[in-house]
């Protein structure tokens, strides 16, 4: 919204892009120019953008991955924030391993995000924290759309809740799981909306007429 | 309905419908009932259901941040800070330190007027209508602060990330310290209308209770935890916006009922005013604004923080793909893991119980549907 | 035998009753009479949304430079320019506000470099239609206007 695209044969010559990249209105200091403003389509293309994770090494990272091998996919740390990716069917294991031997019995969250892009389309994100170690951990996990991952509710109880809104928002179902309902929207809603193909404003509009009466939208 | 209870002839299950004076917002509790004796409950939530992550996907960083005071509206300023906070990790940046004092003091302020809601709606649910007068009108006056400050009482928008957009007012020191002189004797009164009389005693004595173990199965964090005997709290364990240079106490207590939890929190009302005398005194002239570019863009990547919210353990977890908006934004809310606590400490108590406990764990349906 | 005492004379009571007693005395009463007195809103307060008006040759300080329309969360403000062919500047034509959708979040008032947008301390802007919400330039500039029933 606020950037404002200006067609690359702009006549002020303070307007030349950096190398490479789209050309932006008002860069101009510093940039590495050739003497011609490139178009924008001649560009390559950059590569997408990733999280710049450094390698997490402590303790309990090394006794993870020797307990669970190449379950494990990476364990890294951004921003002091440790976090270690997991092979779906490993989670409920290295929940119960954490809780028992690293004393993680504090499960804080479990959340979603959706990579619609990706094949594992969902990464199942479960937080947790020691109060004995002060510390908190994440355990991340990918996972494709129709996949029903285990339940936590056997190591953390307060997974029931955090868990039903989950398959509320995304559409995961989690197997074994005492109560899968939905929890924020009506039980006979259709449609996930945290997915990232369900817009902003759809609504289920089947529900909204029968059981508000009126046409939905504004 | 929880599979422990099955029907038969003796069982009621009774509404505790969305529209009810005493549930604190739009929340319904099914209540399986034996007589008065509750054997079950079912919470029905999403009333309020506004759908604040899937905004939060759609909105830039800092347009996002007036949306984040809607969630629990009685502590807005809570809100905001945490949600300052974790897109200010995400950017690597920090406040100065006058624009932190400034945010400890009106976040500790508005600790206190949500500890104040909570304390007259509770004494209204449970029968005692005179202390909500009284509360509310101490509130008026931290509002009148708030407003003062940035313009609004109660959806404040008083932070922006990086620090804050307005720098405070003339004689900002003079009414915090004002406030912190009347409200103590206040504290006082409200303890002399309550903590000893027998029938409030006996109404929340015993009552509700919520042992250290089961507050850490179901994850509940916030007053409800301290008052079992654990004394944990996310501004001494993980201090945040300079909350390591204040000396405070965290109170505890050991039974986890209902009486305690209401003895912690009016011993945090007291320490939330230390806090905000000690962050006063601590007001030295600076910069209130950190360097933020005028567009944010984090870099590509996440992080989870989290705050100590008058409810409990407010976290934000904020995925960035590197735009201008964010990917997602998950906020956890602690009313709604405190919530999930209901049916294990009403099991086995009475009707006026269930009442009584929906107030102890001080919910606001803003938070636990966003 | 103190606590059997105090037991029977109902001590727990009475201590809150003599509190409740104590306010009972009229100088404690803080009621707001509105609106026959109306209150004093501070000089930030978010209020009803207006255009400033540049007093010394009566024109309109607002430069048509977009930056509220980009900063506000809800999109309702419009803004309508035509490029003056003299001065070579933007010049404002409409101005549409939709205060039926505003949070007063102040966002706009902060975009604004020229503090043409600003929201003032009114906040008597009920009115009985939806579509009397969207404010357009003038009444922006003139402010609400409630209307006054009893001097």
């Amino acid at each position: 919204m606020a950037d404002e695209q200006k067609p690359a044969g702009s006549p002020s010559p303070a307007q030349q892009g950096a190398g490479g990249a789209n050309p932006k209105a008002g860069a101009a200091a510093g940039a590495a120019k050739t003497a011609p403003p490139k178009p924008a389509a001649a560009a390559p293309p950059k590569p997408p953008a990733t999280m710049a994770a450094t390698p997490w090494d402590s303790e309990l990272a090394r006794d993870l991955r020797n307990r669970f091998g190449e379950r494990i996919g990476e364990t890294s740390t951004y921003l002091g924030q440790d976090f270690l990716v997991a092979k779906p069917d490993a989670v409920i294991p290295i929940l119960e391993y954490l809780k028992l031997e690293g004393d993680f019995d504090y499960l804080v969250d479990i959340t979603a995000v959706d990579w619609p892009k990706k094949p594992e389309r969902f990464e199942l994100v479960y937080i947790l924290y020691s109060f004995a170690h002060n510390r908190r951990v994440r355990v991340k996990t990918a996972i494709a759309d129709g996949y029903r991952p285990a339940s936590a509710v056997g190591v953390h109880l307060t997974a029931n809740w955090l868990e039903r809104e989950v398959y509320d928002m995304f559409g995961i179902e989690f197997a074994g799981h005492p109560d899968l309902r939905r929890i924020l929207l009506p039980e006979d809603w259709q449609g996930f909306p945290l997915r990232k193909d369900y817009s902003i404003v759809q609504q289920d509009e089947r529900w909204v007429r029968e059981n508000l009466g009126i046409e939905s939208g504004q | 309905m929880p599979e422990s209870t099955f029907l038969d002839s003796t069982e009621l299950v009774l509404n505790m419908g969305p529209q009810h004076p005493s549930t604190h917002g739009v929340l319904r509790v099914i209540l399986k009932l034996d007589g008065e004796k509750v054997l079950g409950t079912d919470c029905v939530i999403g009333y309020l259901h506004r759908g604040v992550e899937k905004i939060a996907e759609n909105r830039t960083y800092a347009q996002f941040n007036p949306y984040v005071d809607r969630m629990d509206y009685v502590a807005a300023v809570s809100n905001g800070l945490g949600y300052c906070l974790a897109i200010e990790k995400l950017l690597n940046v920090e406040a100065p330190p006058r624009a932190q004092a400034v945010r400890v003091i009106l976040t500790e302020l508005n600790r206190v007027a949500s500890h104040l809601v909570w304390l007259g709606t509770h004494a209204l649910d449970i029968g005692a209508i005179t202390p909500v007068f009284y509360c509310f009108r101490e509130r008026e006056e931290a509002l009148k602060i708030f407003e003062n400050y940035c313009g609004a009482r109660l959806t404040t928008h008083a932070f922006r990330i990086g620090g804050l957009q307005y720098e405070t007012y003339d004689g900002f020191e003079r009414e915090v310290l004002a406030f912190c002189d009347m409200f103590l004797p206040k504290v006082d009164e409200y303890e002399e209308l309550l903590t000893n009389n027998r029938i409030w005693a006996g109404r929340l004595q015993r009552v509700g209770v919520l042992n250290a173990e089961e507050c850490k199965e179901y994850g509940v964090t916030g007053p409800v935890l301290r008052a079992a005997g654990v004394k944990w709290d996310v501004r001494k364990a993980q201090p945040y916006s300079g909350y390591e240079q204040y000396e405070f106490e965290i109170p505890t207590r050991e039974n986890g009922d209902t009486y305690d939890r209401y003895v912690v929190r009016m011993q945090e009302m007291r320490q939330s005013v230390r806090i905000m005398r000690q962050a006063v005194e601590k007001l030295a002239p600076g910069p209130i604004m950190a360097k933020v570019p005028k567009v944010i863009k984090p870099p590509v990547g996440e992080v989870y923080v989290s705050i100590e919210a008058p409810k409990g353990e407010l976290g934000y977890y904020v995925v960035s793909d590197g735009t201008t908006q964010p990917y997602r934004v998950r906020v956890r809310p602690p009313s709604f893991v405190n919530l999930q606590a209901l049916d294990r400490m009403v099991a086995g108590g009475l009707v006026a119980d269930v009442v009584a406990i929906i107030g102890t764990i001080d919910i606001v349906l803003g938070e636990v549907d966003r | 035998m103190a606590n059997l005492l105090r037991k029977i004379f109902l001590a727990d009571l009475f201590q809150g009753l003599r509190v409740t007693f104590h306010y009972q005395n009229p100088k404690y009463i803080c009621t707001e009479q509105y609106p026959a007195e109306r209150p004093k809103v501070a000089e930030r307060y978010r209020g009803a949304p207006r255009l400033n008006i540049n007093p010394d040759n009566d024109e309109t300080l607002c430069i048509s430079c977009n930056l509220c329309a980009v900063a506000c969360p809800e999109n309702l403000i419009v803004v309508g320019w035509e490029r003056n062919e003299q001065t070579k500047r933007k010049d404002l034509t409409t101005f549409t506000y939709d205060t039926s959708r505003c949070m007063f979040c102040g966002l706009c008032e902060d975009a604004c470099p020229v503090d043409a947008l600003e929201l003032t301390q009114d906040f008597e802007m009920a009115g009985y239609t939806r579509d009397g919400q969207i404010w357009d330039r003038e009444m922006l500039e003139q402010g609400p206007q409630p209307k006054a029933y009893r001097s």
